[in-house]
């Protein structure tokens, strides 16, 4: 396999057409299978995501398989390092690298935005969760006691 | 030329409510797995829809095995992982409590660990079997004036918990060198709480642990 060879080409909403460099296919699940079952030169369309998600995804792809090939001299921490800036992105961009993360079926870096959200829900009282992600509170007064009292029955009388 | 399914996503994100509840729910669980149980609770006190995203039964059953064991994989409990979740927290902190009443050599915490009846069990290290509320707490008592268990250490835990039943098996290391045991604890649940009903205690052999004793 050469490894420059571009053979898949990504087509975003804006009509940009990305070449995939066959290194980047093997961090897509999903460009890996239509590279190995026959269709090695179709072009997937990537509706509605911005040709800016969609370099920035190949860029993550990218580094990854570099640093694995032992293409860069990167060490587990700077990559690490590298990841953590990744995600330091605002919130719609954030859900739109999930969208896509999961769509092209790219594991780690499913991993990496999910954990992401996961640490803004971290330590948070409930209203505050509400404000970092714009969730409505739809409860009424009273519902919100009987969820309220159904968690002290759960966990509270554990002492924890 | 082939459609990703990225369109559709994509799309349904557009529709009104936050970005967090429009997730598709394997994403969501993902993200969830990753939440601690305290968040998870926090989250569920958000809204109705993180709620039931917050309750997913796979999300509990992946903190199970998390925060406890990786065994119990093929169990069904009957009222989901999350109630099993804090039924076996709650009998974990029971197991601890016995262990801080033999470091505290406290007779009356133990008198009121046990069930009081007359079936209830305690095999001590010794070998030797209590049989009755009575004798087993004696057997304590005498324990307690003779035997020094200051600094011990228990690990492997593992619980199993049913509606009115629990046993846990665990091994415990006293003063490093003193000792290596494997115990196991049986509880019954009454009145609202969980009572002792069977201490099992004997040697571990030394060969047959070395290796496990290296690895934790």
């Amino acid at each position: 396999m050469g490894s420059t060879s571009t053979k898949i080409k990504l087509r975003t909403s804006n009509q940009k057409v990305f070449k995939v460099e066959e290194a980047v296919e093997v961090q897509s699940l999903m460009i890996k299978y239509f590279y190995e079952n026959g269709c090695p030169s179709c072009v997937i369309l990537v509706h509605s995501v911005s040709s800016n998600i969609l370099s920035k995804i190949l860029d993550y792809c990218k580094k990854h398989v570099n640093s694995a090939a032992g293409k860069e001299d990167i060490s587990l921490e700077e990559l690490y390092e590298w990841d953590a800036n990744f995600v330091k992105v605002d919130q719609n961009t954030l859900f739109d690298l999930i969208l896509v993360a999961n769509c092209l079926k790219i594991e780690s870096l499913l991993d990496l935005t999910c954990q992401t959200i996961a640490n803004m829900i971290k330590g948070k009282r409930p209203e505050e969760i509400r404000t970092t992600f714009n969730i409505k509170n739809n409860y009424t007064p009273e519902a919100e006691e009987a969820v309220r009292r159904e968690k002290k029955w759960a966990f509270n009388m554990l002492g924890v | 030329m082939v459609m990703a399914d990225v369109s559709k996503a994509v799309a349904e994100m557009q529709s009104g409510a936050s970005m967090m509840e429009q997730l598709v729910p394997e994403i969501t669980t993902h993200a969830l797995s990753y939440l601690d149980y305290p968040s998870l609770c926090r989250l569920s006190m958000t809204n109705s829809l993180m709620r039931k995203a917050a309750n997913d039964d796979n999300a509990w059953k992946a903190l199970y095995h998390k925060d406890f064991t990786l065994e119990q994989d093929t169990v069904t409990p009957v009222n989901g992982w999350k109630a099993y979740y804090a039924a076996t927290r709650a009998i974990m902190n029971v197991n601890t409590e016995f262990f801080n009443i033999i470091k505290d050599r406290s007779l009356s915490a133990m008198s009121r660990f046990w069930l009081n009846a007359d079936y209830v069990k305690c095999i001590h290290a010794s070998g030797v079997l209590f049989s009755g509320y009575n004798a087993v707490i004696q057997s304590w008592q005498h324990a307690f004036n003779w035997e020094q268990w200051v600094d011990f250490q228990v690990r492997d835990v593992r619980a199993r918990v049913l509606t009115n039943m629990a046993w846990i098996t665990m091994k415990t290391y006293v003063d490093m060198d003193n000792g290596a045991f494997n115990m196991t604890n049986i509880f019954e649940f009454h009145h609202g709480r969980w009572y002792l009903v069977d201490h099992h205690c004997s040697e571990m052999l030394a060969d047959g642990d070395i290796g496990q004793q290296i690895v934790h």
